[in-house]
């Protein structure tokens, strides 16, 4: 009896020493996002922007999701459980935890995967008390962009992009891949954090795959097939700016 | 009886009060699921373990007036449990500020075999559910946040959350869950008709015509044992002055427009109005609309309806007597569904 608890303690001892150790096994990635449009910093509310269209705006709300990160490199490494609210009133920047190694490939969903969509209450990032998420019929804006143009011919000039949907034929939910050169691969190191910077051009939301007017689409609310249009420019939204591993 | 539910809230109370005093985990429910009846939702409970807590902290969400801006307004004010929890007597329901619902409130009976809510199925999940009518401006037109506070003002309810999710915390998430429990265990199965399915009981002469009547010209949408196959029909309305298109504005279909969820027959006797506006009012004004009233015009009504529906006089009051042998009186009654007592 007395060797069996012994050995039961070592071995509870020898889990307890690897799930402690796990934290510092990993090292940190660090998003940095910086959004313009116009070639200016987003500033909500006071500042004035040009479309590559030609129309005025401003911007009120910009928020959206990035979730299911991958690195095809090892493909072992996903985090499915990682879903980031990106709002430029409150934050800007998250981390998540990547095992050491050099990825050359990177890649994640701009929006929420279609089985957390389905799975009930959430919370964290996709509590709903975060104004991303609609309750009529189920689903979770995905990108929001509000604001005020003149070109708007809504109620009080307002643009009011809801981006959402999940269903066959409504998914609006874009895959963002990133090829890195093999001799600047993204670097992680346990116990450090790499930074990604990344860049935000709202120009290309108004054109880049489809150009979109504010006078002729000054409001999308539901998972139709504006909202897929918008979101065919999600694949050009992004780009990365810089990498740089910091000696923490 | 009435001993017995006493006897049974003091056993509740008792349970919740050692929880809350960290002395016990939430003890675990089983859903009945009545024999020979399909499975349940595997989804349902599957990320929200029903427990006794959950469950008793669910009933006391559902007819708390503090989930609405008013103050006034609970889930229970238009589910009402003598009504089979629907709106008794009304077409529409009242929301804040003397606002109205366009939908007739449906039943919440055996929502545990359902896999998408409201009369267009817009709602995948039960545990979302509740947030519609919590903050739909004509419903109960709050924000999750007062809630959230209100319920935190509220001394009695952070120990019911610890004794049902292991802390004091007070998030969406938890308060969903927890009226998910209670909505998700509402089952109804003993009226006369499950008792004759039994063999504890016998239909009528005239209830046993009226079954026949059922079973040939009703059965395939209203499906037994839960009275509905769970899918989205025209069954010939009009447009309503709502314009309520149904399932179209949620799948974006044409071919939807006009479906609506078929809804179970149980509890009919007491849930009137009918149909997902509340238009008719009566069972034999339902079997008229059903037997000469269908507008055969619309190209997404249901081809089981393209001829409407043959019946008698006679037999139209027939099905009627077979339709009042799906009331549960127990279900309607249950203490354990109704309003909590601490």
């Amino acid at each position: 009896m007395k060797p069996c608890i012994t050995s039961f303690g070592i071995l509870l001892l020898v889990v307890l020493s690897v799930l402690n150790t796990t934290g510092q096994t990993h090292g940190t990635l660090k998003f940095t996002l910086i959004h313009t449009a116009n070639g200016k910093p987003v500033e909500l509310n006071t500042t004035t922007y040009n479309t590559p269209n030609g129309e005025e705006y401003t911007i009120k709300k910009l928020r959206y999701y990035f979730s299911n990160f991958k690195f095809p490199d090892n493909p072992t490494l996903e985090d499915a459980d990682n879903y980031q609210l990106i709002d430029q009133a409150r934050s800007t920047s998250f981390s998540i935890p990547v095992l050491p190694g050099k990825y050359t490939h990177i890649e994640w969903l701009l929006g929420i995967d279609s089985l957390r969509h389905c799975s009930g209450a959430q919370e964290g990032a996709l509590d709903p008390m975060n104004d991303m998420f609609w309750t009529w019929n189920t689903g979770y804006v995905v990108f929001k962009l509000d604001g005020t143009s003149t070109s708007s011919t809504a109620d009080r000039n307002r643009i009011e992009h809801h981006i959402g949907g999940f269903r066959f034929g409504q998914n609006v939910s874009t895959l963002l891949s990133f090829e890195l050169p093999n001799d600047r691969p993204l670097e992680i190191t346990a116990g450090k954090t790499t930074e990604i910077t990344l860049h935000l051009n709202l120009d290309r939301y108004w054109k880049s795959k489809e150009t979109i007017l504010i006078a002729r689409e000054p409001v999308c609310t539901v998972p139709d097939a504006l909202a897929r249009k918008i979101a065919s420019n999600f694949p050009y939204l992004f780009e990365i700016e810089d990498i740089k591993v910091h000696e923490n | 009886m009435k001993i017995n539910a006493r006897i049974a809230y003091t056993g509740a109370l008792f349970l919740v009060v050692l929880c809350g005093a960290g002395l016990m985990k939430p003890t675990p429910r089983t859903l009945k699921v009545p024999e020979g009846w399909p499975a349940p939702n595997k989804n349902l409970f599957s990320k929200n373990p029903l427990t006794e807590e959950g469950f008793q902290l669910g009933r006391k969400l559902f007819h708390d007036g503090n989930l609405s801006k008013d103050g006034y307004v609970s889930c229970a004010s238009c589910h009402q449990q003598f009504a089979g929890f629907s709106t008794f007597d009304h077409d529409v329901s009242h929301g804040v500020n003397n606002t109205f619902t366009t939908r007739n409130a449906p039943t919440l009976a055996n929502m545990a075999w359902h896999s998408a809510f409201h009369w267009d199925g817009g709602v995948n999940h039960i545990e979302v559910q509740a947030v519609s009518p919590i903050t739909a401006h004509n419903e109960m037109g709050e924000t999750l946040e007062n809630v959230i506070a209100k319920l935190n003002a509220d001394s009695s309810y952070p120990p019911l959350f610890k004794a049902a999710f292991g802390n004091e915390t007070i998030n969406s998430q938890r308060l969903l869950k927890a009226l998910a429990q209670y909505t998700g265990s509402l089952v109804s199965a003993n009226s006369k008709y499950d008792k004759v399915k039994r063999g504890e009981a016998v239909f009528s002469n005239v209830e046993q015509k009226g079954y026949e009547i059922f079973k040939a010209h009703c059965a395939t949408c209203h499906k037994e044992p839960l009275f509905t196959d769970l899918t989205y029909r025209n069954n010939g309305l009009p447009l309503n002055r709502f314009n309520d298109v149904g399932r179209m504005a949620i799948t974006g279909k044409k071919e939807d427009s006009l479906k609506f969820k078929v809804p179970t027959l149980r509890n009919i006797q007491v849930s009137y109005p009918y149909m997902h506006d509340g238009s008719i009012f009566s069972i034999p004004q339902v079997i008229d609309h059903y037997s000469g009233g269908i507008q055969k015009d619309q190209y997404t009504l249901d081809p089981v309806l393209k001829n409407g529906i043959a019946i008698t006089q006679r037999q139209k009051y027939e099905l009627m007597y077979f339709l009042f042998t799906l009331t549960d009186s127990t279900f309607l009654k249950d203490p354990a569904y109704g309003m909590p007592t601490y």
